[in-house]
């Protein structure tokens, strides 16, 4: 049974944004997908940059660094450099609040 | 009768357009031949984390090994080609093997310039192209050696900061004022000299290197203006040139690289080129351009391959790199060999800024410096070749995606 934590301060974040929570000491980025809230890696398996600090283009985000692109539902790599997916994480809204497994 | 399809040149453009061709449903015969030992990789990591050791061959493998097997695609490696028949419609190999086809994609890549330098055939004098020139710098790079680089263009630069980073002493020549004076210009080139300044790298500018010196390796580096540099080793970075000599008695015209249109097409039916070699027409700039630079590679190998299938696929990419220096992000985008202003968004002294070089009211390139969310979203207004006002794009609070598009283009 996978753990969920509760992530404070997502209520802003409109469509098309995205931002990294601190989520048990793992950087995740939580981007709102058409009102969907999509969990993933913040750091990219490329070179560890921020994909939050990139862009986030439908359901792809783009690393501010190198340009690798990665598919925030499933983490596959759709473009490089980047050879391996980031890690993503199933959400849930638990009342008022976002929750991430993790 | 089956279709054969060679490939000459097996780097990213090479690699990636075989895996093109097959990933289009092309059955003929793929023939792949690169005069290197390894299958199709690439070059970035050559100067920066693979120079540092910090990761391995395998990951700049363009595909793994056993890609080529599985794909049917023939490989040569460690084999050059000695001769190109257009009339005939074959090629000729260096074991003497032949191959006719019915189209031919020339992907050879560049080779860097050498000078003729007095002393340049001494031992541990380097430069840079090569998985195994990276292999003989990095085994020379333990901490407290001495190195000279030779030239401050992006290899230089890169390889200067690998080897701060892994604890050698580095001193640079370039004849420039500062680094990449070149293609970015003084100002932007006045920042990256300081990321290199505060890493403790001797920077010798308005200089050039008059003869290296040494019994059997070079110990030192005499520079024109009489500086004398000790060193244990050197690395020479002054730019490349395109390969193009196989095709020099095939009626292909030549010029800067091989000429090709939008579609990678040389002046010879089924002759194509791509990757470094290729000075290719760019239907947004309107002139032949010729890029050194990974993505151009990795974009430019699949859309020849199309085009050899008949696909009749324009290539318009903006052409685009980085370059890691230190703990710094640089981007460009773009293409532009003047300009008549540079305006900035963001600050440089933060080292935080995108710099747009405008002419004639539009934005022909940009470069950002650790701020690359910017600089993508710039590619768009420089495809659109628009008028775009200095204050919106210096701006912080004009988000650059609104900027293009704005005006209608009929092109």
């Amino acid at each position: 049974m996978a753990e969920f934590a509760a992530v404070s301060g997502v209520d802003d974040l409109r469509e098309g944004e995205m931002r990294a929570f601190d989520v048990h000491g793992t950087e995740i980025a939580v981007a709102n997908v058409g009102g969907e809230f999509l969990a993933f890696d913040d750091t990219c398996t490329h070179m560890g940059c921020s994909l939050a600090e990139g862009d986030l283009e439908e359901s792809t985000v783009i690393c501010p660094c190198h340009g690798s692109e990665f598919d925030v539902r499933s983490g596959e790599v759709l473009q490089g450099p980047a050879r391996e997916p980031v890690e993503t994480y199933e959400t849930r809204v638990e009342g008022n609040n976002l929750e991430v497994e993790g | 009768m089956t279709e054969t399809f060679v490939i000459v040149g097996a780097g990213l453009a090479g690699g990636g357009a075989a895996a093109t061709l097959r990933e289009e449903g092309f059955d003929g015969r793929v023939v792949l031949i690169g005069a290197e030992s390894q299958p199709p990789y690439e070059r970035p990591p050559l100067s920066k984390e693979y120079l540092r050791g910090e990761f391995p061959f395998e990951q700049t493998l363009v595909q793994p090994p056993d890609f080529y097997g599985e794909n049917d695609i023939e490989t040569r490696f460690s084999a050059r080609v000695t001769r190109v028949d257009a009339a005939g419609k074959a090629i000729e190999l260096d074991n003497a093997e032949s191959v006719s086809y019915e189209a031919l994609l020339l992907a050879t890549g560049a080779r860097n310039r050498r000078f003729p330098i007095p002393g340049l055939d001494l031992k541990g004098i380097y430069d840079l192209r090569t998985v195994a020139d990276s292999d003989q710098i990095r085994a020379e790079s333990s901490p407290g050696q001495r190195a000279v680089v030779v030239g401050m263009g992006f290899i230089g630069s890169e390889v200067a900061a690998s080897l701060r980073q892994s604890g050698v002493e580095v001193a640079v020549v370039d004849r420039n004022t500062v680094p990449l004076r070149r293609v970015l210009g003084e100002e932007v080139g006045r920042v990256v000299e300081g990321f290199h300044r505060d890493h403790g790298t001797e920077l010798i500018f308005e200089d050039k290197v008059a003869a290296f010196e040494g019994t059997e390796r070079v110990e030192r580096v005499i520079a024109q203006r009489g500086r004398v540099i000790e060193c244990d080793f050197a690395v020479v970075g002054l730019g490349v040139e395109p390969v193009t000599e196989l095709l020099a008695s095939t009626g292909v015209e030549i010029g800067n690289g091989v000429l090709v249109d939008e579609y990678c097409r040389t002046s010879v039916e089924g002759i194509f080129a791509a990757g470094d070699v290729a000075n290719h027409y760019h239907p947004v700039f309107e002139r032949h351009i010729r890029v050194e630079h990974w993505q151009n590679a990795l974009k430019q190998g699949p859309a020849a391959a199309l085009n050899m299938l008949g696909e009749n696929e324009p290539y318009s990419e903006i052409p685009w790199f980085w370059s890691d220096q230190y703990e710094h992000n640089i981007q460009y985008a773009g293409f532009h060999t003047e300009w008549d202003e540079l305006v900035v968004r963001g600050t440089m002294e933060e080292r935080n800024f995108i710099a747009f070089y405008r002419k004639d009211g539009r934005v022909l390139a940009a470069v950002a410096i650790n701020r690359g969310r910017d600089l993508r979203r710039s590619i768009p207004l420089i495809k659109a070749q628009e008028e775009i006002s200095a204050s919106e794009l210096s701006d912080p609070e004009v988000d650059l995606r609104t900027l293009a598009g704005m005006q209608e283009i009929h092109r």
